[in-house]
């Protein structure tokens, strides 16, 4: 009897069911209603974020002296006096241990470890060690906050310059400086929040391409603006002869009229940014004269950045911009020196790309000190892998190379809420595994964002059906190196 | 009845999907205000379901003989179960409000909304099936016990929430609730204990005491386990506590033992050190300096790493519309970050430089704490303007045109850091902005104060840093190369320009192949006049600068055109450039990039190509061959050329044969030029054959292979 009871109560009805669903229903939209952004295109995204750093930041701006080809970190600041001792000696298998190896070496039939042919010494009140090769940035080490136990995933140049710089190694993704610009904007709204300056220098050289400052998914308004390395910065900038400024201001105007008839019929919003991009330029045209105009810097700055920062095109000249960008408030300038890929003739190339480099770099750190600007600004100098421990081809007397390694590397960091005079991690004797406080490309990312005040986590945009991140969904802040 | 039951169970579905929605996406809900109140009505009617419920028992249990006709009482019972079901669903909603209002114990937190939420979805279970469950009894009482289980469960977790801890208990339970700083604290309280509550407690308690050592009040931890006292002041080595943290993992007596949390590097070594000073529990942590290595440990392990210390203001924030207002594009204003109150404003583009647009930002004068005028065109007068921004902590003044005005600034009481570098400030208006409170930084790099004047504020103000300096290594250093403007091919009288980036350097230079230093060579005053194809060194040099490095540069000078140019071999096929034409036409090739159509290269044949003049043949005084030279693309100099010519093109003969030097050992890429003189030659045919290094020399990676030549113009002078 009971049973027939409990079998009516299952006959429910279809429209008693549907009572009930529709209930049910209208409960989770009262509740959504409460949400107020669940059913929201996240095209708002964009337009929710507000600019700002989600806490204080330490660093305000970024100076990024991108070492591009990998400068040897043995020949630099990771000291291994062991690979002097056992130049010669074949690199153990125990301490290989089943790294793939390049193209380059892998048929090679020994590996015969060579050690620095440059003296090393410690400086300053940290005791850090760097090489003799880099006299000028040695006097600045209690500044630096020298990260030796730097690592990443690709072999090659190209996908570790990528992945340096997109967090991936296919190259489709935002850049660091596009992500930056994204997610703080623009100080200086007369400048692009991202500036890319390039030089070359006398060593083997490795090529760099428009897709490492790339604005990937983001609006294009965030791609780096690259500068030419003419006493011309910025082609193209300055009105034809014949035209004023006032005749300019007219045809912008007009321009930005009929773009905006074309957006509202099409709602690219590319025409959008296009609009904004050719203001940005007008302004630019006040704002850049008195920024490459490098006449004006007294002798002594000419000095500390050395004679060639008035020789457009190199890399002092592109440090001493790169400090007026940065004092004019572009949010993320990025250098790149070719040139560090030395495979073979180590002991005269590296040399020549040092000199071009240790000078313009240590005045660029002193000069932001002494204007009270170091504190604001996160200097970062380094390339995208390291450099084998042991010769590349034959080893001789004198002379050695040494191919790619992406197991540790050595970068450093001044200013901008990075501990000053600090070693962080450690690499074996060999120079080859990490064996203290590893940090990833990743946990790279993740912390100069933490420094900018964005937590990695947070600085999301939606491409593709998914959210997409720097650290992608990867990356720990390294606190150890924080002030 | 009826009818009110059926609106009841409804409304107790909806609340119940409500809340089960919540529970999966609760953290993403924002709150309207009136909702708040109905959430804070929680604590009031959390009653109404306990006491309800409770009655649901009483009359389920009541003896069957009261007095009561069993309809009826049935009846009753279901209307109480109806009630029961109401207000449970209705506090859990009020509940789920509430939460969002306030911090709450995350896992705590979570643990009674799921209770409450399961407790509501029970009573609503049964009131539904009531008539049917009342016939399976043994069904219908565990689903009773289930609920009151929860209803257990759910309250014991809300009073935990709301009341703490082991509230009921509390009064005969010990405990100090005394607040733990540094000055009221033993070393003991702050850095040991925490580490032994952490770590050890769990099994060296009153009710666990594992070998017989409990660790929780000082008495039982100094009187020791089974092995007495488990240290010896002093000497950490061979304290028993020490060692068996020591001990390898695997290690029986390893502690705390494999699978529990173990003791933090930092945390062992405070351990050791704890009992290297004596093991005191008396000794209080204000009697250490501040830079005693043990408090600073003890204040390390009791800051977390990960918290990001914000400064709080007590201002308020000025509204988005003052701020938006202020913005242009040549001053920036914006807080320092997300909700901060706290304003940062920049200025931008000197000689756009607006002085309204900084007497405006009186807006947020109490909101301003960071200014950046940097290069902007401020006087001394503008200061009095900025002395009224009072929350002011960072200004930045450097390359402004102030000098004596810095009492102006005296009222930034909150100013920690100030920037001068650049500007004409001396030492006398200095002093009026040196006893600020909270300065600790002062840049003023490129001022008229002297070193010793640094230094003497330096002894008086020992906080405050000052960058006075930084790079003082005044040894000359190496000039920068002087370069060339016109580059190319001169025309005929057309002069050679240098120039030099730095103002004032001098360069000297030379046009016979030898090195031109500060005394030798002639000095450039003017653009140069070349008569022919040159080799130009050139140098620079300036008081105080070493002598740049030479800068070398062969000068070609157009030549006569021929009427006709033929090549009598054929280029290698990769490297023919635009065929004979390329020979003259005063477009000169890169020396590193010998695929461009200026260049041809030849490897297996010999270049042979004929010049024809006409019968009014110029009279030529030199042919200059320019040419590639690339070591390390095995481009050489040619081995040999031979230079034929003759009044016709079947009677020419052999004028001159050349053996050019090769290079010996590697090079960096140029191009060169070979300067064949003649003595007024006024031939109508001329016939150049230039041979490729057959063999690459001992030296060469390549050696004994075949040489390349590149050649991009002749020049007929």
């Amino acid at each position: 009897m009971g049973n027939e009871f409990l079998e009516n109560r299952f006959h429910v009805n279809r429209r008693h069911f549907l009572g009930k669903l529709s209930m049910g229903l209208g409960s989770v939209a009262l509740g959504s209603l409460l949400i107020p952004d669940l059913f929201k295109n996240d095209e708002n995204d964009a337009a929710a974020f507000s600019g700002l750093s989600h806490f204080a930041p330490k660093a305000k701006r970024i100076i990024y002296l991108f070492q591009n080809g990998a400068p040897s970190q043995l020949e630099s600041f990771d000291y291994k006096p062991l690979l002097n001792q056992m130049a010669g000696q074949d690199l153990p298998e125990s301490i290989r241990n089943g790294q793939r190896l390049t193209g380059m070496t892998s048929n090679q039939a020994k590996f015969p470890l060579v050690g620095s042919h440059f003296s090393f010494k410690q400086y300053g009140q940290s005791g850090t060690w760097v090489s003799e090769l880099f006299p000028n940035m040695a006097k600045i080490v209690d500044e630096m906050c020298v990260i030796k136990s730097m690592h990443t995933d690709a072999i090659n140049h190209d996908p570790a310059l990528t992945f340096m710089q997109t967090g991936a190694q296919q190259g489709n993704r935002p850049s660091m400086g596009a992500w930056l610009s994204y997610g703080l904007g623009s100080e200086n709204k007369n400048l692009p929040a991202f500036c890319v300056l390039l030089s070359r220098g006398r060593g083997n050289g490795q090529g760099v391409y428009s897709k490492l400052w790339t604005n990937g998914f983001l609006d294009s308004i965030h791609q780096g603006v690259q500068f030419s390395s003419s006493e011309e910065r910025i082609l193209y900038l300055q009105d034809p002869k014949g035209r004023d400024r006032e005749a300019s201001r007219k045809m912008l105007d007009h321009l930005s009229e009929l773009n905006n008839l074309n957006y509202e019929e099409f709602g690219d919003p590319e025409i959008q940014t296009r609009i904004k991009q050719y203001e940005m330029a007008y302004r630019m045209q006040t704002a850049v004269p008195e920024l490459s105009d490098l006449t004006k810097e007294p002798d002594r700055i000419i000095k500390m950045y050395g004679a060639d920062c008035l020789v457009p095109g190199t890399y002092a000249s592109n440090c001493l911009m790169a400090r007026k960008l940065s004092e004019a408030g572009v949010r993320f300038v990025q250098l790149y020196h070719q040139g560090w890929d030395q495979h073979g003739n180590l002991v005269g190339e590296m040399p020549l790309q040092a000199q071009d480099v240790d000078r313009a770099t240590a005045g660029l750190v002193m000069d932001l000190k002494q204007r009270g600007l170091l504190d604001e600004t996160l200097v970062i100098w380094g390339g995208e892998f390291g450099r084998t421990n042991y010769c590349q081809g034959d080893l001789s007397k004198d002379n050695y190379g040494r191919d790619h390694h992406p197991r540790c590397y050595s970068i450093w960091m001044a200013g901008g809420g990075v501990k000053p005079g600090l070693v962080y991690g450690e690499s074996d004797e060999f120079g080859y595994n990490i064996v203290k406080d590893p940090v990833h490309v990743n946990d790279f990312h993740a912390t100069v964002l933490h420094l900018m005040g964005l937590n990695h986590e947070k600085l999301t945009f939606k491409h593709l059906g998914r959210r997409y991140r720097l650290t992608d969904v990867a990356g720990k802040v390294v606190h150890g190196v924080l002030a | 009845m009826s009818r009110i039951k059926n609106i009841l169970v409804s409304l107790i579905f909806c609340i119940q999907v409500l809340l089960t929605f919540f529970l999966f996406v609760g953290d993403k809900v924002k709150l309207p205000v009136w909702l708040q109140v109905m959430g804070r009505l929680h604590p009031l009617i959390l009653h109404l379901p306990i006491g309800l419920s409770l009655f649901f028992l009483i009359l389920l249990l009541l003896p069957q003989r009261i007095d009561l006709e069993r309809e009826t009482l049935s009846r009753i019972t279901f209307i109480v179960l109806l009630f029961t079901s109401f207000t449970a669903s209705l506090t859990a909603l009020f509940g789920f409000l509430l939460s969002l209002q306030g911090d709450y114990g995350s896992t705590l937190l979570m643990r009674h909304k799921i209770s409450s939420t399961i407790l509501s979805w029970l009573c609503y279970l049964v009131l539904i099936n009531y008539e049917n469950l009342r016939n399976r009894k043994v069904f219908f009482y565990g689903t009773i016990s289930l609920m009151m289980l929860a209803i257990l469960f759910s309250g014991h977790t809300g009073a935990t929430l709301t009341h703490g801890e082991n509230f009921v208990f509390g009064p005969i339970v010990k405990e100090s609730n005394q607040l733990l700083t540094v000055e009221n604290s033993s070393v003991y309280q702050l850095g040991v204990q925490p580490i032994l509550e952490k770590k050890c407690y769990s099994c060296h308690n009153d009710s666990k005491a594992k070998g017989k050592l409990v660790m929780t009040t000082i008495k039982q931890f100094v009187k020791g386990g089974k092995h007495g006292k488990e240290w010896v002041e002093g000497k950490p080595e061979e304290s028993n506590l020490i060692k068996v943290i020591h001990l390898p993992l695997t290690h029986d007596k390893h502690m705390p033992p494999d699978g529990k949390a173990q003791l933090s590097g930092a945390e062992v070594h405070f351990l050791e050190t704890w009992i290297r000073s004596g093991a005191d529990f008396e000794k209080k942590m204000a009697e250490l300096k501040p830079t005693d290595s043990f408090r600073i440990m003890t204040s390390q392990l009791l800051v977390k790493p990960e918290q990001v210390i914000e400064k709080k203001y007590s201002f308020n924030p000025a509204p988005d519309k003052v701020i938006n207002n202020l913005n242009s594009p040549f001053c920036s204003l914006f807080p320092l970050y997300e909700n901060s109150p706290a304003l940062r404003a920049d200025f931008f583009v000197q000689q756009a430089f607006n002085l309204k647009t900084l007497e405006m930002l009186k807006e947020v004068e109490d909101q301003l704490v960071e200014l950046n005028l940097a290069h902007m065109p401020i006087t001394d007068e503008e200061l009095s303007i900025i002395g009224k921004f009072k929350n002011l902590e960072k200004l930045n003044l450097n390359f402004t045109k102030i000098s004596s005005g810095l009492k102006e600034l005296k009222p930034l009481t909150q100013l920690t850091s100030l920037s001068l570098s650049g500007t004409k400030v001396n030492a006398q208006s200095l002093s009026d902005i040196l006893p600020l409170p909270q300065l600790t930084e002062l840049f003023v790099w490129n001022t008229p104060i002297t070193n010793n004047e640094q230094l003497a504020i330096n002894q008086q103000y020992p906080n405050l840093s000052i960058v006075w300096n930084l790079f003082r290594d005044d040894q000359p250093i190496v000039l920068s190369k002087p370069s060339l403007v016109n580059e190319g091919v001169f025309k005929k009288n057309e002069r050679v320009i240098l120039k030099h980036v730095m103002p004032g350097a001098t360069i000297r230079y030379t046009m016979d192949n030898t090195s031109p230093d500060s005394v030798h060579g002639k000095l450039y005053e003017s653009p140069i006049k070349i008569e022919s194809t040159v080799y130009l060194k050139a140098c620079a040099y300036k008081e105080g600068w070493l002598q740049s490095d030479i800068y070398q540069v062969m000068c070609f000078v157009d030549g006569y055109k021929a009427k006709e140019i033929e090549l009598l071999t054929k280029p290698d096929p990769q490297y023919v450039g635009e065929g004979a034409k390329s020979l003259m036409d005063s477009r000169k090739g890169l020396a590193d990039q010998f695929k461009e159509a200026s260049w041809l290269g030849f490897k297996e044949n010999e270049f042979e190509a004929g010049f024809y003049f006409g019968q009014e043949a110029p009279a030529v005084k030199n042919i200059v061959i320019s040419y590639g030279r690339n070591t390390g693309s095995y481009i050489f100099p040619p081995a040999q050329v031979e230079l034929w010519a003759g009044n016709e093109k079947q009677k020419i003969s052999l004028i001159k044969t050349i053996n050019v030097a090769q290079p010996k050992s590697n090079e960096s890429a140029k191009v060169d030029a070979l300067i064949i003189p003649l003595v007024e030659a006024n031939y109508a045919y001329y016939k150049i054959i230039a041979k490729p290094i057959k063999k690459l020399p001992a030296w060469h990676s390549g050696k004994g292979q075949k040489g390349w030549f590149f050649v991009d113009e002749v020049f007929f002078n």
